[in-house]
């Protein structure tokens, strides 16, 4: 069979990418130009800045990439391109840079849902077997997933509010940890002791998410504190903090395999390199004989290699947008 | 020589098709939304409609602000992504500049784009497109104050006094065509006003 070879663009948030990857799992290169330092002056991504950076740098990244690869557009078979969710500016330089590629060399364009490209950057570690549970966590998701077959995805659990990982930056602003506050609370978490009761989110039969409640415990135990005067240990609240997370999101993970009596689980989404969640997934699985993966720590944050990925089971399913492709804001992958 | 010319920086979209110093389209439609979706079927259209390819085009003319900042970057994406891709020279153009092409009979041109708040991005130019004042964003007043000879105030926005745009797109390709064309890579929006949040923070 002749291979095939899948360009991605990426740019749904703060991180310019474009790669190419060969039949759904093998990554020939990937390019990602990350703003990050830019963003982290003002405290935060800013839609607006990301935008601009952009379209700054779209044909830079492109270009790099394809030099990376030693391939020019003509040996790419099809386009794939996250056309949401995501930052509507942000998005639009990507979706409008493939839909001007994919005219000019006339190849396909492939629309990727962003959580499809999260849940198949595992593709590039071993191939995806089913059926599987896919956990996905990120700074605008939480959902379990079930999925069949590829390109079949079944939501069976999701956040009533807020995502695990607005909640991390949340916690971080209301105990002084900077941008980017999720990775740096992790990382705290280590060097603290699980003492503050914090309470277990949403703890029911269901398999949806609840962070909102924890997120307030922790504004009002630090208000609390400061109010009485008592020293605030970062490093507890921290590990508090997230061992409430890891275990819920493992109770009820583990508690999805067994009643759709699936053996293989995924993460995905950029939460998915928190360490704490990380190694108690690895750790429980092993006991339980879950087959587990987890997409490297360069594939958790966003990247076009994931789009790409996804891109080339779309394009199997025949998943192909005309140059009309409208970018979406917002846009359910259910 | 056949050129291609795009502006999508207002809601007044305009693509163009100029050849041997002809205008063989001037396609413009008045675009409120989606204008993401609608720039590449609609030069696809213009070009099939004058028979020309777009790898015929031998150069691109591309206006790059100011305007509104999403209209700006969907057209310096298509636009930079084109130039690379086919490896054609692109030349930018102010929006205003293009507006300044309005054929009146008054001395001075002085094109508008709404900038909100009182706010307008406005130039000053003459009838052969010579710039009396840069392209700059001023409050409505400020402008005012400036104005004190013969001019025409000319814009797509309903600003007071001014008269709607009726753009010629062969003036401003001619008053360029021999301008350096800039490397796609650095071929930027041209907004004319930093972000909110860059502005709070050099405050």
């Amino acid at each position: 069979m002749k291979d095939i070879y899948i360009l991605g663009i990426e740019s749904s948030c703060d991180e310019t990418s474009v790669s190419i990857v060969k039949n759904g799992c093998d990554e020939i290169a990937t390019v990602v130009l990350s703003q990050m330092d830019t963003h982290s002056n003002f405290g935060g991504v800013v839609p607006e800045i990301a935008s601009r950076m952009h379209v700054e740098n779209i044909t830079i990244v492109i270009e790099e990439c394809l030099n990376k690869a030693k391939m020019s557009m003509n040996d790419i078979d099809a386009i794939a391109v996250t056309y949401g969710p995501g930052l509507i500016g942000c998005l639009l330089v990507g979706v409008n840079a493939a839909i001007t590629l994919s005219y000019i060399y006339n190849k396909p364009l492939i629309p990727v849902h962003h959580i499809a490209g999260h849940i198949y950057a595992n593709n590039l570690v071993s191939k995806m077997e089913f059926p599987l549970i896919a956990l996905v966590v990120s700074g605008g998701h939480t959902d379990l997933i079930y999925m069949e077959d590829d390109y079949k995805f079944k939501k069976i659990g999701g956040t009533l509010d807020d995502a695990v990982g607005e909640c991390y930056d949340k916690v971080a602003r209301v105990i002084n940890v900077p941008y980017p506050g999720g990775p740096l609370v992790d990382k705290l978490s280590y060097k603290g002791k699980d003492t503050y009761p914090l309470p277990l989110p949403l703890d029911d039969n269901s398999y949806n998410f609840s962070f909102s409640g924890i997120k307030s415990a922790v504004i009002n135990l630090v208000h609390n504190e400061i109010q009485r005067g008592n020293e605030i240990r970062k490093e507890d609240i921290a590990c508090s903090f997230q061992s409430r997370v890891v275990e819920i999101l493992t109770k009820k993970t583990m508690r999805a395999l067994k009643e759709y009596n699936v053996k293989n689980l995924i993460i995905a989404g950029g939460v998915s390199a928190n360490s704490g969640i990380r190694n108690n997934f690895i750790e429980i699985c092993k006991e339980e004989g879950i087959n587990l993966t987890i997409p490297n720590i360069k594939y958790c944050t966003d990247n076009a290699a994931m789009i790409a990925s996804a891109g080339y089971f779309a394009y199997k399913k025949g998943i192909i947008a005309g140059f009309d492709l409208k970018a979406k804001a917002t846009v359910s992958l259910f | 020589m056949i050129y291609l010319l795009i502006d999508t920086t207002t809601s007044h979209l305009t693509v163009s098709i100029i050849k041997d110093e002809k205008v063989l389209c001037n396609y413009q439609e008045n675009i409120t939304s989606d204008m993401s979706c609608k720039i590449i079927p609609i030069i696809d259209s213009v070009l099939k409609n004058v028979n020309i390819k777009l790898k015929d085009v031998d150069k691109l003319f591309i206006v790059n602000g100011p305007g509104s900042f999403t209209g700006i970057r969907v057209g310096v994406t298509v636009a930079k992504t084109i130039s690379w891709a086919l490896k054609k020279d692109i030349i930018p153009l102010s929006s205003l500049e293009l507006i300044a092409t309005t054929y009146t009979d008054k001395r001075y041109i002085v094109p508008m784009i709404d900038a909100r708040r009182g706010n307008v991005f406005a130039g000053i130019y003459d009838k052969d497109l010579n710039v009396i004042k840069s392209d700059s964003l001023v409050s409505l007043d400020q402008l005012n104050k400036e104005l004190d000879e013969d001019y025409e105030l000319v814009s797509y926005d309903n600003i007071k006094a001014s008269i709607k745009p009726n753009i010629d797109v062969l003036k401003i390709v001619l008053k360029h065509i021999n301008d350096d064309g800039v490397n796609p890579h650095s071929l930027n929006p041209n907004y004319l006003k930093l972000t909110e949040a860059e502005e709070k923070l050099n405050a």
